[in-house]
């Protein structure tokens, strides 16, 4: 456990983009509480492509939830490129994850009354940036896509609604992208493509990548692995 | 961006798009065919009175200046009094008889020659005038919608007439029976509950009502110009209330069908919310693409209602001639404004329901 010293020290010198000490998250289930995460202590660098490995029920996603701005930590702190979600309010951690976060899920999440193009679009305009073509084009080539913008969800495969999903996640150039398990739902073929992607996003841009995931092979790809087990992390 | 994505959500869904529309659509005809009819009764009826030609209608005290309502019977001799009154040049006594078999109809029995003083005398479009007591004249549009003939037969107040004549609309009512006639089955001899008073020339009106409160002074005397600025709803406390009752029970359809709809809709798309709050969407911004997608919807529902209200018009006059459906801008435009409200309050719990909504839960919706 990192001591408020060790705390201190890190997140004044060091400046990491994701910092959490003592990081705890209870749930309460009618009259139980059921602890997700008992203490995680966790330093992430800018450009780092980190993979968080461990047991279903283990915290893992408790923890991106957290770190992405969806749910508040019942106590512990927790810094994302400087922020402090312990004192931010829920509209304070919307209009962060509208800027510095980008998301990738297991199940691809793409609006499926929109077509690949809006899906992409839409993190844009929700930014309230406008739409930037030079970005999106770029996007666009480096996902492979270009062919697939006018088509909606249910008319691509899953390699091509992830690749989709992990355009609209960087369109915006966010400091931090958070992938759960986004191979989960892939073939192998598919998952190879897709992580190839996300290693060519962090090598390519210095994209800050934390990415959850059961396997192996996908963990094997990034540059750290840290494994949880029943709310802690135990190996890093 | 949100314009489209709200256009794709209603194009997804059809069926309920579809249901959405037409109960603001039904919401806008409702309210417009409903004040159009009453309006249009009023108006109508009102014209017909005007187009008696009096310019003058006495009545008893107490009278309602709706004539359904009332017969109020006043001696008949009276006519000859008002007849005196310098500068009437007629007055014509007529009484009400109001059949409610077979439908409503004002009936008035008419002393056939005081009548045409007054009026100036009926256009035949076939036959001619009373010659037995229980003869009728029935106006033009009466006739064709009922398919009515002259020497045919017609059942009213529990006695046989024969139509004797078919007549130019416009001349107070659409039936007409001898005045003595009227006063018998009525048992009211002798009486009459209305005087139509013509003067020599309109412009003495006022000059003649001060010569009739003079020698009538309890009785309701209106000149016809003030009789038509009366005959709005507004001076029907009933006929105001049921118009109240009707528009908002079809507010409160409207409201209920798309708070249902959008409530349905925030359900079925929890998964989508979630994803919208994971972009980093505000309350706001999810409030406001819901509120669009209720007022597109109203919006739809609106043009529909105001169209199949013109289109159901012309289906009422070609199914009932006699009657008459006044549609005016200022109610369309009301109708559109109660719709479109309604709708928006009606979508804004779903909406603050679906802002309200935990990112992670609704992530996680199956």
């Amino acid at each position: 456990m990192l001591t408020t010293d060790d705390w201190d020290l890190a997140t004044t010198l060091m400046e990491p983009i994701i910092a959490t000490q003592d990081l705890k998250k209870v749930f309460r289930l009618g009259k139980v509480d059921v602890p997700a995460l008992r203490g995680v202590d966790l330093i992430v660098q800018e450009g780092e492509f980190l993979a968080v490995v461990g047991p279903s029920g283990c915290g893992k996603s408790t923890l991106l939830h957290i770190l992405g701005g969806l749910t508040n930590p019942t106590s512990g702190h927790v810094l994302v490129d400087g922020n402090d979600f312990i004192t931010m309010n829920d509209s304070d951690r919307t209009r962060f994850r509208r800027h510095k976060i980008g998301f990738v899920f297991q199940r691809f999440n793409l609006l499926p009354t929109l077509t690949a193009r809006q899906n992409i679009a839409i993190a844009q305009h929700i930014q309230g940036n406008g739409f930037n073509p030079h970005r999106f084009d770029a996007v666009v080539e480096m996902l492979g896509i270009g062919g697939k913008l006018n088509h909606k969800p249910f008319a691509l495969s899953g390699g091509e609604q992830q690749r989709v999903a992990i355009a609209r996640a960087v369109i915006c150039e966010p400091k931090i992208l958070l992938a759960d398990e986004p191979t989960g739902n892939l073939d192998t073929e598919n998952s190879q493509i897709v992580l190839n992607m996300l290693r060519a996003l962090n090598r390519s841009f210095r994209q800050t990548i934390l990415m959850i995931t059961h396997n192996p092979e996908a963990a094997a790809v990034a540059d750290r692995v840290v494994r949880m087990r029943d709310g802690r992390i135990v190996s890093d | 961006m949100v314009n489209k994505m709200v256009l794709q959500n209603i194009l997804h869904r059809p069926v309920r798009t579809a249901v959405s529309i037409l109960a603001v659509a039904i919401e806008v005809g409702m309210v417009m065919l409903v004040v159009g009819l009453t309006t249009g009764l009023l108006h109508e009826s009102a014209k017909r009175v005007e187009g008696v030609g009096a310019d003058v209608l006495v009545q008893p005290p107490g009278a309602s200046f709706f004539f359904g309502l009332t017969q109020a019977p006043m001696p008949v001799k009276i006519a000859d009094r008002l007849a005196e009154i310098p500068r009437v040049g007629g007055v014509a006594p007529a009484l009400f008889q109001f059949n409610s078999t077979g439908g409503l109809n004002l009936i008035y029995g008419i002393d056939m020659e005081s009548f045409n003083r007054v009026t100036g005398g009926f256009v035949y479009h076939s036959g001619g005038p009373f010659e037995q007591p229980y003869d009728m004249l029935v106006d033009d549009w009466y006739a064709k919608a009922n398919h009515i003939k002259v020497g045919q037969t017609l059942n009213f107040l529990n006695h046989s007439f024969r139509v004797v004549g078919i007549v130019e609309h416009g001349k107070g009512a659409r039936l007409f029976i001898p005045l003595k006639t009227a006063q018998e089955m009525s048992g009211a001899l002798d009486k009459a509950s209305i005087f139509f008073v013509k003067c020599t020339d309109p412009g003495y009106t006022d000059q003649v009502i001060t010569a009739i409160h003079q020698l009538l002074p309890r009785y309701q005397i209106l000149s016809v110009k003030e009789y038509m600025s009366l005959m709005s709803s507004n001076n029907l406390p009933a006929m105001q209330a049921f118009l109240t009752v009707m528009i908002a029970v079809a507010v409160v359809i409207g409201f209920l069908v798309i708070f249902l709809s959008m409530y349905t809709t925030i359900t079925e798309r929890t998964r989508e919310i979630g994803i919208l709050k994971s972009l980093g969407a505000s309350k706001t911004y999810i409030i406001e693409a819901i509120l669009r997608e209720a007022g597109l919807l109203a919006v739809v529902g609106v043009l529909a209602g105001i169209a199949g209200t013109w289109f159901a018009r012309k289906v009422i006059l070609a199914s009932f001639p006699t009657l008459s459906v006044d549609l005016t801008i200022e109610w369309a435009a009301r109708a559109a404004l109660l719709a479109m409200v309604g709708s928006l309050i009606g979508a804004f719990y779903p909406a603050l329901r679906a802002a309200q909504l935990d990112p992670v839960d609704a992530l996680s919706y199956e």
